[in-house]
């Protein structure tokens, strides 16, 4: 059976041999990375898992109102919806595409408070913006790349209203920084117990 | 008919994409994976259609695409504020924090035409200009709704382009690191347009005559 370490393994294990950035932006290029759109779609999946998780717990804390009004924990709930959903789907393309989706893990996510849980939400949706925009180059087949291109678009908005949140800035630069999966790995990774 | 998420997602890919057989066909795409059902059996039906016309013939002329709407979201802002102000917001019942979140989506939009440019000048192309632009608006919540139609077309119009890079791994990140920042802002003005700033699990796409027919009223000469 599949588990998120063997994910993150496998992830590390294709651009173990990546190359120095070749962009005078600094984005990050690899020679060798994923090997298939399933591994990328997989990597993709090991990140909405956790997300998923984490948002079954938004009940538990009273994460009151928002500078406009609206109820938080409300919202929590419809951004944990869509990263359920996105779970669904990216299992379901997998799976058709003759892969094997990677499954939910245990996580500690260390939440204690209303505060933890929004400072935690923020660290995920912003990593989960980083890894798609890495990992967007990878991918080989049109349809998937737009797929892809349809979800991280929607990350990024739980982003932005997740940094007002926590009083950070909804859009703290010009340009997304992507992250290699190294990096997601080090952002993230953290949070899987096994 | 229950619909799921999955083929709502396949719904999207399958319109919005209307090109996609086109292009797979041209780059001599037979693979397996073309034959996965839920993937493509959709888009067989259309076998016998008359495929369209693949909308850009280069890299460069898909960042002009790009820029073409840069400029117009630059212009609204830089524009836009600078007439409106700040009293204007405020008048509103904004906080003062939402002007200056405004004029730092303004300078993002700048920062992507002068970078779009750059890169369309370096690739040895030739970077589209600013046109002349009128908007319609006559207030700040006129400017909003104004503001919310062109960052939730941009994001789309970023999404429906992204495949015509998928040969140009730098490109494609680079408009990637666009895009997620273009949903960002369209996020904030939904907040502040009263309405939900992320109302789905998958963001629509558009395809780029789809963009044009929304972009294209608010272009003068």
């Amino acid at each position: 059976m599949k588990n998120y370490h063997d994910a993150f393994a496998r992830t590390l294990d294709t651009v173990r041999t990546q190359s120095a950035a070749i962009s005078d932006r600094s984005l990050p290029m690899y020679q060798v990375a994923f090997e298939t759109d399933i591994d990328v779609l997989n990597y993709a999946l090991t990140l909405e898992h956790l997300e998923a998780a984490f948002y079954e717990a938004s009940g538990e804390y009273d994460l009151g109102t928002d500078g406009f009004g609206n109820n938080i924990n409300e919202w929590m709930g419809v951004v944990g919806q869509h990263e359920a959903d996105h779970v669904t789907t990216l299992t379901q393309v997998i799976t058709d595409l003759g892969g094997m989706p990677v499954e939910r893990a245990n996580y500690d996510f260390g939440v204690t408070d209303a505060a933890s849980f929004l400072a935690t939400a923020m660290v995920l949706e912003n990593v989960g913006v980083a890894a798609y925009d890495g990992a967007g180059q990878f991918i080989q087949n049109t349809d998937l790349l737009t797929a892809a291109g349809s979800i991280v678009a929607v990350e990024a908005r739980h982003a932005a209203y997740l940094n007002l949140l926590n009083l950070e800035s909804p859009f703290p630069a010009a340009f997304e920084t992507p992250m290699t999966p190294d990096e997601v790995l080090g952002a993230a990774g953290g949070f899987i117990t096994d | 008919m229950k619909i799921t998420t999955a083929d709502q997602m396949l719904h999207e890919l399958t319109t919005a994409t209307m090109n996609r057989r086109r292009m797979l066909i041209n780059a001599g795409i037979a693979s397996a994976a073309l034959a996965a059902p839920i993937t493509f059996g959709k888009v067989s039906a259309q076998m016998d259609a008359t495929p369209d016309d693949v909308p850009f013939e280069s890299p460069v002329d898909v960042l002009n695409y790009a820029l073409t709407l840069e400029h117009l979201e630059a212009a609204f802002y830089r524009d836009g504020l600078a007439s409106i102000g700040r009293e204007g917001i405020t008048t509103w019942g904004y906080q003062d924090t939402v002007f200056d979140n405004l004029v730092a989506i303004g300078e993002h939009e700048a920062e992507h035409v002068a970078v779009l440019t750059q890169v369309i000048t370096d690739l040895g192309g030739m970077p589209v200009e600013e046109a002349m632009y009128d908007f319609g608006y006559e207030d700040a919540v006129g400017f909003l709704q104004v503001a919310q139609a062109l960052e939730d077309t941009g994001v789309a119009a970023y999404q429906g382009a992204a495949q015509y890079l998928i040969d140009s791994d730098e490109l494609l990140t680079a408009a990637l690191t666009i895009h997620g920042v273009e949903a960002r802002h369209a996020a904030y003005i939904a907040l502040l347009n009263g309405a939900v700033p992320f109302p789905a699990a998958v963001n629509p796409t558009l395809t780029p005559a789809e963009v044009l027919e929304i972009a294209t009223p608010f272009i003068v000469s």
